[in-house]
């Protein structure tokens, strides 16, 4: 077999696999990235096509959103599979899965969400974080209001909405993790810090159990459903972390990426850390997730570098997809 | 002197700028700006009487005509008060034509990639090769980039073609429309373009449904949301002020959806509107220009315009507004834009005055605001106060110090006219040089640990450099009385730079260390005197002239300013600032208490309010959005009087009027 011939056999049983695989997968991939590089500047003139990207079988992906450098987030609606929710810098767009059917659901009044998530048992309600704010909407983002009533310094990087309660939202913000109960009507400080909360996350498998990571105040944990909160020991204070993820596969298994903190992972429900960098080119990390549907696989975004794939939950890593990215999402959408 | 000029398509800022790359040839007749250089010690229009002027002005311009030369190399404009109207608008038309005809030239009909946006808005604006335009633009709307920055040039060719672009033209501009989803971006400069293209595009193309539109809203809500914006903007501006104020190079980004406003909205009070908003973008430029320099601070300048302060995008509306300066070399680039419509307008003369009028000296105040704050501020929008004071021979602004604007911020300088401002460094500052994540944070709403480095990446860099002359600093705070400087910074340990750098031009006549203390320099006919607080050393600089580097966190600037001929001598100039009152400490913080060549006694403390004649200063009370002999405006107003000598003009946009009056 000529070289030629093995390459093509390769490429066709690569594709099987993966075809195969994506048919066993129950979540699609998407990644919220700037492929541009960083001195693509809004206004000039874009050479790559940033944005939306899916795949469906963790190895080629096919872009699908606006070319837009600043594509921060997506989810899917409730309601209809078929139909995503994205936040980018014009706010919210709404478009099919395809691509298709674009409409911007807000307008100049609401700009830069960072965070997007409905409320799965009030699923006509969607909540956006906003840098001067909180947005709701509760006819699935035809019409919004402001919700951060009693929030000071209001920058809103995280939302995250406890699926054991309609109306219960913990919001990550510039001075720290605050809570409501009634649809963000009234919220109230839980877990004050000196610096930007930018992620919160539920624990899988312990509804009560939650975990939020901020620039500079390291990572907290709660127990009870983010009434309360505990620093972590063994993550580190003075770096920004960027976000965090469970690994649905293992309750125990949970990890934080950040800006100069690389890859931290626990195995034993947060009661120690360990650095899973080494492999990674850079500890500069914008994102980390775990794969829903493959256990022990996590990816990382190092900045400006290739998405990185691991296999063994970090301890080896291998370049995925991308030359030179900035992720600031990497979104797990369940499909039907 | 004919210049060899090369058009730079890349980045989006410049599209077109002119690059000098050869120096051809030079002729005595042309090279008046030769000419101009060798009168820089007097005034050089001095006991020129009006009617040798406009001969020479006349001469001149045939000169320029014969040689068809860009006006950005030609002679420098004869700065004259043009009294007579229809002399006045016939002299702006030609330089609107100008601008036109040179753009227009750069496309070559044999050559049809030749004809890009910014050409084929000449060509239609000219009425020209309609038949290669239309093929052009179905070839550029197959692939459109650049975001606001291609909706605001498409615009402009829907509206100019209307009647001549063929309906295949029309019908890919419509597909682009559809197909192309542009950033709506993240600075005021941003939404005005692309809110005011919206909006007349989707005047333009009534009654569509949200499936015809790249944000899938119908042309109804495109056009309610726009215009909810823009009056938005208005009255932001008039009440509060600008955010992005005074930019030497974003004054195009406003004054042009403004004029297109006026000249192709379809709403009466929407053109009016836009008409009187240009008036207000032109008053507020005008009032702050030395022979059509915008001077002082500025919310936003760039590396090269902080030195040499003519070459800016604002240099080219003072060419086309006053003829007192050459135009920058990027003339044709975006004001071309606003030459394509142009005619839709004419500047009130009660502005043309205020711009060409420095008979007299004069202090100007103005109330600004920040860019929006999204973190590390509990005010979105915090107060910028303004102090200008300007002469024939120089100008001296400033800011209050302090984060103000992100990167780009320039919080004072003193300027002086020159003869020919071209490759001229006629400037004097000094600059806390500071960088932060904090500042980035503040204006940004991205992750905060890449940001430094990136915005090198983008058009910006020297954000990082020890040695840069460009940025606020939240350690700085500046206090200007008449044409007095006070800038006092207190820098804590573990900052990023713990110095003060003090720009001194190639360009100064004179510079003497003096042994009190002083520095003593001559920039055209100002004398000024620079007195840094702490211990200083002398770094060059790439672009000519050289660094005061002063590597002390306790630290600071005095800055006294004067025209030459209030003195009998440079030594006698020397001689009265030595004797000017002065205490000065350091420790705890940096205080100062100087009585200044005006007989003002000025004290002022870092963390305290300034003190002048024991008064305090209340920036908050005593800061009028605008205020001086020129310009007035309250707070929260919304209506701006303008007034020259008997001429005054009213824009009193909460009843959307222009009123004007004459005093017998």
């Amino acid at each position: 077999m000529n070289m030629r011939v093995r390459t093509i056999f390769f490429a066709v049983a690569l594709a099987a696999t993966a075809a195969t695989r994506a048919a066993d997968y129950a979540h699609d991939m998407y990644v919220c990235a700037n492929i541009s590089g960083q001195g693509q500047v809004m206004g000039g003139r874009a050479v790559i096509a940033s944005g939306l990207q899916r795949s469906r079988d963790r190895v080629s992906f096919e872009h699908l959103g606006p070319p837009h450098i600043r594509l921060f987030s997506v989810t899917r609606d409730p309601h209809d599979a078929g139909t995503l929710f994205v936040a980018l810098l014009d706010g919210v767009l709404r478009l099919r899965h395809d691509g298709s059917a674009r409409r911007t659901m807000t307008d100049w009044r609401m700009t830069e969400p960072h965070v997007i998530a409905f409320d799965p048992n009030a699923p006509e309600h969607l909540y956006i974080g906003l840098p001067d704010g909180i947005g709701v909407s509760h006819n699935r983002g035809q019409s919004w209001r402001r919700a951060n009533e009693g929030i000071r310094r209001a920058y809103t990087h995280a939302l995250t909405i406890d699926r054991t309660s309609a109306g219960r939202v913990l919001a990550g913000t510039e001075l720290g993790i605050y809570l409501t109960e009634d649809g963000a009507k009234t919220w109230r400080l839980v877990q004050p810090t000196t610096k930007v909360t930018y992620d919160i996350r539920q624990s899988p498998a312990q509804p009560a159990a939650f975990l939020a990571v901020t620039s500079s105040d390291g990572a907290w944990w709660s127990d009870d459903a983010g009434r309360t909160w505990r620093a972590i020991a063994g993550v580190p204070t003075k770096h920004t972390l960027h976000n965090c993820d469970f690994d649905r596969s293992d309750a125990q298994r949970m990890l934080i990426g950040g800006w100069g903190a690389g890859v931290r992972v626990s195995e034993d429900g947060g009661r120690t850390w360990s650095d899973r960098s080494a492999g990674l080119p850079s500890r500069d990390i914008n994102r980390v997730s775990a794969d829903p549907d493959i256990p022990a696989r996590i990816y990382a975004a190092p900045h400006l570098a290739p998405l990185h794939v691991s296999d063994d939950f970090g301890r080896t890593w291998r370049p995925l997809t991308f030359e030179k990215a900035i992720v600031y999402d990497i979104v797990f959408l369940a499909r039907n | 002197m004919k210049y060899l000029l090369k058009f730079i398509s890349a980045g989006r800022a410049q599209p077109g700028s002119v690059e000098l790359v050869e120096r051809l040839d030079v002729t005595p007749l042309q090279d008046a700006r030769t000419r101009g250089r060798a009168s820089t010690t007097s005034n050089r229009w001095r006991g020129v009487k009006p009617l040798q002027l406009l001969l020479v002005a006349i001469g001149l311009q045939g000169v320029v005509t014969l040689h068809a030369q860009p006006a950005n190399t030609g002679p420098v404009p004869i700065p004259r008060v043009v009294d007579d109207a229809t002399e006045r608008r016939a002299g702006y038309l030609a330089r609107v034509q100008e601008m036109l005809t040179w753009r227009a030239g750069l496309a070559k009909p044999a050559d049809p990639a030749t004809f890009n946006l910014q050409e084929i808005v000449a060509k239609l604006a000219l009425r020209e090769d309609a038949a290669i335009c239309s093929a052009r633009v179905i070839e550029l709307m197959k692939k459109p980039t650049s975001d606001m920055f291609w909706m605001f040039p498409v615009t402009c060719i829907s509206y100019l073609g209307r009647d001549q672009l063929t309906p295949e033209a029309k019908a890919a501009v419509r597909e682009a429309w559809r197909t192309y989803f542009p950033l709506r971006g993240d600075t005021e400069n941003h939404w005005i373009m692309y809110y005011s293209s919206l909006h007349l595009m989707a005047q333009l193309w009534p009654g569509e449904s949200g499936d015809r539109w790249f944000n899938g809203k119908s042309s109804d809500e495109n056009f309610a949301e726009s215009r909810d914006y823009i009056l938005h903007w208005m009255n932001l501006t008039t009440t509060i002020g600008q955010g992005e104020y005074d930019c030497t190079h974003y004054i195009g980004e406003y004054s042009i959806p403004m004029l297109f406003l006026s000249a192709w909205a379809k709403d009466p009070a929407m053109r009016q509107r836009g008409r009187m908003m240009l008036d207000y973008v032109m008053a507020d430029f005008a009032v702050e220009t030395l022979d059509g320099i915008y001077i002082g601070s500025h919310a936003r300048t760039d590396d090269n315009n902080v030195l040499e302060k003519w070459n800016g995008l604002s240099s080219a509306f003072s060419w086309l507004f006053f003829n007192n300066c050459p135009p920058p070399l990027n003339f044709g680039s975006w004001p071309m834009y606003f030459a394509t419509v142009a005619s839709h307008y004419d500047l009130p003369e009660v502005i043309y005055r205020i711009g060409t009028d420095r008979s007299g000296a004069y202090t100007h105040y103005e109330r600004k605001r920040t860019r929006h704050r999204w973190r590390l501020s509990d005010q979105r929008n915090a107060p910028v106060y303004k102090t200008s004071f300007l002469t024939a021979d120089y100008a001296v602004g400033s800011d209050q110090g302090g984060l103000l604007q992100p990167i780009q911020q320039h919080s004072w300088d003193v300027t002086w006219a020159v003869p020919d401002p071209r490759g001229v460094h006629n400037t004097i500052f000094s600059v806390q040089a500071h960088y932060s994540v904090d500042e980035l944070m503040m204006y940004f709403t991205e992750m905060p640990d890449s940001m430094p480095k990136a915005v090198t990446f983008q058009s910006k860099p020297t954000y990082i450099s020890e040695d840069k002359l460009l940025g606020g600093s939240p350690y700085e705070q500046i206090f200007q009385q008449d044409d007095t400087v006070i800038s006092l910074s207190d820098v804590p340990a573990g900052a990023t730079f713990e110095q003060v750098n003090g720009f001194f031009s190639k360009d100064l006549a004179k510079l003497e260390e003096d042994a009190s203390g002083w520095i003593f320099v001559q920039g055209g006919r100002a004398y000024i005197a620079y007195r840094p607080l702490a211990p200083y050393e002398w770094r060059p600089l790439e672009k000519g002239g050289k660094r005061l580097r002063s590597p002390h966190g306790k630290n600071g600037t005095i800055m006294q300013a004067a025209s030459a001929s209030e003195f009998k001598s440079w030594d006698d100039f020397k001689t009265k600032i030595r004797a000017l009152p002065l205490a000065i400490a350091l420790t705890p913080t940096p205080t100062v208490a100087f009585t200044t060549l005006r007989g003002r006694k000025v004290e002022c403390a870092y963390g305290a309010a300034p003190r002048v004649d024991g008064r305090e200063i209340d920036h908050a009370r005593d800061w009028k959005l605008f205020s001086g002999r020129y310009l007035n405006s309250e707070v929260g107003s919304g209506v701006l009087t303008i007034t020259h000598g008997r001429l005054k003009r009213v824009l009193d946009f909460n009843t959307v009027t222009i009123t004007d009056a004459v005093a017998p």
